[in-house]
């Protein structure tokens, strides 16, 4: 079997050789060499426009005290019920802080569970230009952003990258696809307009996507 | 004519007289060119960024081999395997001896057009595995039994009404017993619920992937639903089917390819959930599969890459966008095409993939408008190309003998102004007395297959030439 | 005194011989001394169309020795001027006429861009006091990027009320040999380019390119339609001087 696919393999790459002897045409285009995006002026100001767009929710917060505050706020709008967290001490001290009498299942004991009504976790980055959010799978996994119907994420406008180029810039210099198996970027709920395309929020990810942003975060 | 040639055809007439769905396929388009005027207002300037696209593309293409292998060391370094498929059945059964080495019987599937086109399921449904569609597009024509209507909105041809009767007979327990159940939110509730079961029992998640890039290792998948997210973080096992041509060669490419694909797609700036992964979990990691599987498609992808005029077909990114575009397929819909691949694209590629003889009328079936070729965000040349196929259907000899008689006739007569004009008197006297009795779209009237559809211009008694020596020169 | 040769395409000269009539009378208007070369026959479009190129070839070989003395060439038709300045160079590539193919192509030119972007003018003392919609054929639109030069014109036309129909660039169905081929597919997008210049409440529908006018015409007579054909260089014809009327197809037919 192992041979058979060895040789599979080598007539695929001997015809991709073969086929690239007779060269393409290159349409060349005097490109202009100015910017492609529209330029950003201020990037917290760009990514509140953007979440309003995308229905990620954004609240910003001075520091650590107004996230767990905020924390707190969102967690009481949250169906009852348990509730999952990314094992960062960052967020165990937020927790800490809280009072809440919901199950807590923090990352370190798995996956979430199907039944979570909300996750919170912590953040590679924001991406101001889109309103996004950046996650590796080494932080809380894969299901930790998708499996509950809520996703609270806690950061600090020093993780917040202008566009989508200097975050993969970042993810470049970090060696992050190295470290992790995947990684994710998220913009926005769940949805689709698979239905007569008519925006519906809410498909198989979280309906509701919640940004704390805190100006520091100790 | 080939089967497929007659089938077309019988299928145009149908789909071109059903008003009702015309006026579907017409609605969902003018929402999506609604959405794209607003999606565009991102770039400052959208033709520039079409050119990096094409750049990006012509790069990965022209250095195919060399990408491909650097993509499948960085996969297989992170403990993930790389299988190269030659032909459709070689990836059918790799995937189907994973399954059964793997005792896997439930399957969640992402939307995947080149798992269409190695008719993936039915292969593994045949051996007694269900295979839940979870795209919502998608996931409604699986109920329905029939093909995507187009490659990204798969069930732009039915009515909330139509989806709400489907979701009742097929999903009765999904189903709330609440009154208004053709609301849109309230379907998409029942396809969440009635998918959910799926995704945390299957034992393999398949899907295909947007990109492959090179020097990250990593397969790029974008969804709007978060579908093809918990098909790769909750099954144990994970297989990408991606044809060969959807490498791009850096991590940084997709800082212009995802907003471009979200643009050109659907109109967004971005699209919601855009993933890049690169192999099984990790050690330390909380979730994911414990086997990442990447099965790399050529299929015919390499005689197409050896057709130096026509390579660039291989830019496509799947975005749809010149489906959108063009006029014949808003006239009769994805479904009339018969093929894996529809609109403009699939006129272009179909022939390539399964042979020009049998599916060349595809590329005839086309005004030649260019409105494809003026949106796709990697430029390809697609009307020009259904041209070229059209000529090499010719050099190939497959064209009717009488056409080609036809043609010989012609250019005998039109090599000579004297034989022109004789022979254009001639017809439009022949013409001017059957229709002065009347016979104009009988079965006599020579321009019967024009008139079948619209009424004859008037003929009229002289020609320009015969107009110009009487008094042109005035 | 510029010098023009007609290229007056082979249907134009069979079928809609008034079209060819107007572009003269707009021509010597601007003080063009207008020749007209008996020689010519086809461009090839419809043989290069179906992809019978060794067919087609020797029909371009031709018009390059028709053409190869013109100064300017005008031809009332986008998709003609098209296969000559743009699929020429292509049907001729690898041969000793592909230098050649390239100098007729910067030398022909469709009506109105040569109106406006040759000669200059934009302002053809016409009066055509109806509301007026404009198809953009396709080939003129995107292979010779022609929109902006029909308007300009139109706009200058005494009377005339221009009107902007829906989706007024999608393709109207013509196609050459598709519209027979294809008839079904064809007539469907012709319906839908009547009903869109219907509905914008178009007196006449006008464009650059005459098959498409004569398949629109022919959908819309088949409807019992009340929007009329007219070819641009028609209306720049009509100056409002008694016994003018605009030899619209229609106007013919009902004249029978």
């Amino acid at each position: 079997m192992e041979r058979a696919e060895a040789l599979g393999r080598e007539r695929v790459l001997a015809r991709i050789r073969s086929a690239l002897k007779a060269p393409a045409p290159h349409h060349q285009c005097a490109s202009p060499s100015g910017p492609v995006f529209v330029p950003l002026a201020n990037a917290v100001e760009r990514f509140q426009r953007e979440c309003a767009a995308n229905s990620t929710e954004l609240i910003l917060v001075p520091d650590t005290r107004g996230a767990a505050d905020a924390l707190g706020m969102v967690l009481a709008s949250v169906t009852p019920g348990e509730i999952y967290l990314q094992d960062a001490p960052p967020l165990r001290r937020m927790l800490g802080g809280l009072k809440t009498d919901r199950a807590v299942r923090w990352s370190n004991d798995g996956p979430p569970s199907e039944s979570s009504q909300a996750a919170i976790t912590a953040v590679e980055c924001l991406v101001a230009a889109t309103g996004s959010i950046f996650i590796a799978s080494s932080a809380a996994g894969r299901g930790a952003s998708v499996v509950a119907p809520v996703h609270i994420v806690v950061a600090s406008e020093a993780q917040l990258e202008p566009d989508l180029a200097a975050a993969l810039r970042r993810v470049k210099d970090r060696e992050l696809t190295t470290h992790n198996s995947a990684l994710f970027l998220i913009t926005g709920s769940s949805r689709t307009a698979d239905i007569e395309k008519i925006l519906v929020l809410g498909a198989h990810g979280p309906r509701r996507v919640v940004v704390i942003l805190a100006r520091n975060l100790d | 004519m080939t089967t497929a040639a007659q089938e077309f055809l019988r299928a145009a007439a149908h789909e071109s007289t059903d008003l009702t769905r015309r006026k579907a396929i017409r609605h969902a388009i003018d929402q999506y060119d609604a959405a794209v005027q607003r999606g565009r207002k991102q770039f400052v300037d959208y033709e520039a960024a079409r050119q990096k696209c094409y750049e990006i593309k012509w790069e990965a293409l022209n250095h195919l081999d060399k990408y491909l292998l650097e993509f499948e060391e960085k996969v297989k370094a992170r403990g993930g395997q790389v299988f190269w498929a030659e032909t459709a059945e070689d990836a059918r059964r790799y995937i189907a001896d994973l399954a059964m080495r793997r005792g896997v019987r439930t399957v969640v599937k992402s939307k995947s057009m080149v798992t269409e086109e190695i008719h993936l399921t039915p292969a593994l449904e045949k051996l007694g595995l269900r295979v839940f569609e979870t795209d919502l597009g998608e996931f409604i024509v699986q109920l329905r039994n029939e093909p995507p209507f187009h490659i990204v909105t798969p069930a732009m041809h039915l009515t909330r009404g139509d989806i709400a009767k489907l979701f009742r007979e097929k999903l009765p327990n999904a189903m709330s017993s609440g009154a208004s159940s053709e609301d849109p939110p309230e379907l998409v509730a029942v396809a969440r619920r009635a998918l959910r079961r799926a995704f945390f029992s299957a034992e393999m998640g398949i899907t295909g992937a947007n990109f492959l890039v090179a020097d990250a290792g990593m397969i790029a998948i974008t969804t709007n639903e978060g579908n093809d997210r918990l098909g790769t973080a909750l099954p144990r096992l994970h297989v990408a089917v991606v044809g060969i041509e959807k490498v791009i060669p850096r991590l940084e490419d997709l800082a212009i390819l995802w907003p471009v694909l979200a643009t050109a797609g659907t109109g967004q700036t971005i699209t919601c959930y855009d993933s890049l992964i690169g192999g099984p979990r990790r050690d330390g990691e909380v979730d994911g599969p414990e086997e990442f599987h990447v099965v790399l498609l050529d299929n015919g992808r390499t005689d197409l890459l050896a057709d130096a005029e026509q390579r660039d077909v291989l830019h496509c990114i799947r975005c749809g966008s010149c489906l959108n575009a063009c006029p014949v397929f808003r006239a009769v819909g994805g479904h009339t095409y018969g093929t894996t691949y529809s609109g403009p694209i699939g006129s272009v590629l179909t022939p390539h993939l399964r042979g020009l003889n049998e599916f060349q009328h595809l590329s005839y079936a086309s005004s030649l408008c260019g409105a494809c070729t003026s949106v796709c965000p990697v430029k390809i040349d697609l009307h020009h190309h259904l041209l070229h196929n059209r000529r090499n259907a010719v050099r190939e000899g497959d064209r009717p003998w009488h056409e080609r008689a036809a043609f010989k006739l012609w250019r005998w007569t039109m090599n000579s102004a004297g034989r022109f004009a004789l022979a254009g008197a001639a017809g439009r006297a022949a013409l001017r007395g059957l229709y002065r009795l009347g016979l104009e779209a009988t079965a006599v009237d020579p321009l019967r297959p024009w008139t079948k559809y619209r009424t004859a211009p008037p003929i009229p008694r002289k020609s320009f030439r015969a107009m110009w020596r009487e008094n042109g020169t005035r | 005194m510029k010098k023009v040769s007609l290229f007056i395409p082979c249907f134009v000269d069979q079928i809609l011989p008034e079209v060819g009539m107007d572009v003269v009378r707009v021509l010597r208007r601007i003080g063009c001394q207008v020749d007209f070369p008996e020689e010519q026959t086809c461009c090839g479009q419809p043989a290069f169309n179906s992809g019978y190129w060794d067919d087609a070839r020797p029909l371009a070989e031709r018009f390059l020795r028709i053409f190869r003395e013109a100064e300017a060439v005008v031809c009332p038709s986008g998709s003609c001027t098209t296969m000559l300045r743009v699929f020429y160079p292509e049907l001729l590539a690898g041969t000793n006429l592909n230098g050649e193919a390239r100098s007729l192509g910067s030398r022909v030119f469709e009506f109105s861009e040569f109106l406006v972007n040759i000669a200059g003018v934009d302002d053809l003392g016409a009066y055509f006091p109806h509301r007026v919609a404009f198809h953009d054929a396709c080939h003129g639109l995107r292979e010779l990027h022609i929109n902006v030069e029909p308007r300009q014109l139109l706009r200058h036309v005494r009377g005339l009320e221009l009107v902007e129909m829906s989706r007024s660039e999608e393709c109207c169905g013509f196609g050459g040999t598709f519209a027979t081929k294809f008839g079904m597919i064809s007539a469907a997008m012709g319906e839908t380019k009547a009903g869109n210049a219907e509905a914008c409440g178009a007196e006449y529908l006008a464009s650059n390119d005459p098959s498409c006018l004569m398949h629109i015409d022919g959908i819309l007579r088949r409807r019992n339609s009340p929007v009329r054909t007219v070819h641009l260089a028609s209306i720049l014809a009509r100056t409002g001087a008694a016994n003018e009327g605009p030899e619209t197809m229609s106007r013919v037919r009902s004249a029978k």
